[in-house]
């Protein structure tokens, strides 16, 4: 699959401390690929370098094939851990300084994306009278300026309320549906989950994982049962010689097998045959937080 | 080029500050040049044996050619207002970090030093326009004789423009190294009024004149005091300050080279953070 961008043996160290440790990893064109880690894990200096804010000590990395420069800058739509703006301008006066250096967009744009982001009615009012939410809209809709088609974006729902929050989240699924790439860094798993296709885990600048999110979800076959008598089917599990959990909660009990193997056709007749009936058999998912949580060893 | 001016523009022309400058410079420059006419119309307009002396020994540095040299000298005194919103102009893209905004936006980080000297330059070339304007309404204001030689000293227009390009530039200099507005004015503010002068006198005295390679100072005597006032010094003093202006154009324009190229190379090679 063609790669946005291709970051190749990427290290970094700020005196002792060695933020990111020869990261490696391709962005695939289209998908919107999630940078996870804990505080202090490389994410913000990842995204710096390939920004050109920061410089590495070693590797490289390369956009649409091609070393980083201003041009290609250009076409990507960028917020990096705050929205900066000159204070003292408004919002319309600060997009025509992201126009201006970037070359994204007309003057209609400007007003398009300030729609967009539900700044319109405020467009005139100096940055400095902005709310936290509305100072990350603004930094959004210059991201969005001139429908970049790749945006990098570092914890872009940083300071929202609910509402904005799922309005960022329902925006990025549908920039994915335009063949939008979007890369951004984020704590909030549940978020990603939401809306990433690919994921890549750092871990105090090493690489835990990457790849498509399912993957990296689905590194074990969680088999989730329930019957009319949750103790019987344990019990009946349990001489399948599989360690079973049974959750009280939901009534359920889950079995695991490694990745892949789970015959879910098998298990139903096993139970079938041992007689029980089972009212519910599905594969899950792990979550994101936990497999997260797994892999950073928190 | 057309991008950088138009984007440093539309950052100016909305900071008030930039205005009120402005409007302090274009008030300061024909104040300050105004009290020294009425410091020498007092002394020359007397009733008295005295002052007809005073004025046929000293003339009018108010009038063609020399007010050109009058009004650069005594303009050149306030450099520190105009220093004031360079110093802010730098250290605002720190303070509201577009200083890695502007990268991450498409320009690249010569180009960004670049915008900033166009900064200077635009201001360089206000405060110029208003001395020019103070020198043009002094001198017709004073001409006695239409046949006076109107431009004869004019040169000192291109001498005032560089001493302050000059000056300005050790300003962002400071600014861009320290990147607090405060700490920066205050440092620049300290090295301008007490901590160089203080070094030059006393190398006049002590360091046979050393102090004239200061970094103010080499700008400063490319405009040397104008003739009425050198004529309190002895001839050869004064004719020796003359003839240190040649010289002095091509120190400062070493210096000013020297400190943007440690702009250009630091930002070149530093995070930006």
């Amino acid at each position: 699959m063609e790669s946005v961008l291709s970051i190749n043996n990427l290290s970094k160290s700020y005196g002792v401390v060695k933020a990111l440790k020869g990261i490696s990893f391709d962005v695939p064109k289209g998908s919107v690929f999630g940078i996870l880690g804990p505080n202090g894990s490389g994410k913000t200096t990842l995204l710096g370098i390939v920004m050109d804010v920061l410089k590495a000590n070693g590797g490289n990395y390369r956009w649409f094939g091609q070393p980083g420069s201003p041009q290609i800058r250009r076409k990507i739509g960028s917020l990096l851990e705050t929205p900066n703006f000159y204070s003292y301008m408004s919002a319309i006066d600060n997009l025509k300084i992201t126009q201006a250096i970037s070359g994204r967009g007309t003057k209609n744009d400007i007003d398009e994306v300030l729609k967009k982001v539900n700044l319109y009615d405020r467009r005139k009012s100096r940055f400095k009278t902005f709310s936290l939410g509305m100072k990350q809209r603004l930094a959004i809709a210059a991201a969005l300026l001139g429908d970049p088609g790749v945006l990098v974006l570092d914890e872009p729902t940083n300071g929202l309320d609910p509402v904005g929050i799922a309005e960022i989240r329902n925006l990025i699924v549908e920039l994915r549906h335009k063949g939008y790439t979007v890369i951004m860094a984020s704590h909030l798993l549940d978020e990603v989950e939401k809306v990433c296709t690919h994921a890549a885990i750092l871990k105090t600048g090493d690489l835990i994982t990457t790849g498509h999110v399912d993957e990296i979800l689905m590194d074990e076959d969680m088999v989730e049962l329930s019957s009319a008598d949750i103790n019987a089917l344990s019990a009946v599990l349990k001489k399948m010689g599989k360690e079973v959990i049974i959750d009280e909660k939901t009534n359920t009990v889950q079995i695991i097998y490694p990745k892949g193997i789970a015959k879910m056709d098998e298990i139903n007749r096993y139970c079938f045959d041992n007689g029980i009936v089972l009212t519910q058999l599905v594969l899950r998912k792990k979550r994101l937080e936990a497999r997260f949580f797994e892999l950073t060893n928190n | 080029m057309i991008n950088l001016i138009r984007t440093e523009w539309l950052k100016m022309r909305k900071y008030k500050a930039f205005w009120w400058i402005i409007g302090i410079t274009a008030l300061s420059y024909p104040g300050i040049n105004y009290i020294f006419y009425m410091v020498y119309d007092n002394l020359t307009n007397q009733p008295t044996q005295a002052s007809k002396l005073a004025k046929m020994a000293i003339g009018n540095p108010f009038t063609f050619p020399d007010v050109w040299h009058t009004v650069a000298y005594f303009s050149s005194w306030f450099v520190f207002i105009p220093s004031v919103v360079v110093i802010m102009f730098i250290t605002n893209e720190y303070t509201f970090k577009t200083h890695r905004q502007n990268i991450i936006d498409g320009w690249s980080r010569r180009q960004f030093i670049t915008s900033k000297l166009i900064d200077v330059l635009i201001i360089s070339l206000l405060i110029t326009l208003i001395y020019s304007a103070v020198s043009l309404v002094a001198g017709i204001a004073n001409q006695e004789r239409l046949i006076r030689d109107t431009w004869g000293k004019s040169y000192y227009l291109g001498l005032f423009a560089l001493q302050t390009f000059a000056q300005l530039s050790i300003a962002f200099l400071i600014g861009f190294l320290i990147r607090k507005a405060f700490l920066a004015l205050g440092v620049f503010l300290f090295y301008y009024v007490i901590f160089e002068p203080i070094i030059v006198g006393l190398l006049k005295v002590y360091g046979r004149d050393a102090g004239r390679y200061m970094p103010l100072e080499i700008s400063d005597r490319m405009i040397p005091v104008p003739a009425f006032l050198g004529k309190l010094n002895t001839p050869e003093k004064y004719q020796q300050a003359l003839n240190d202006i040649r010289p002095h154009v091509v120190f400062t324009i070493i210096l000013t080279a020297i400190i943007w190229f440690i702009c250009y190379w630091v930002n070149s090679r530093k995070d930006l953070k």
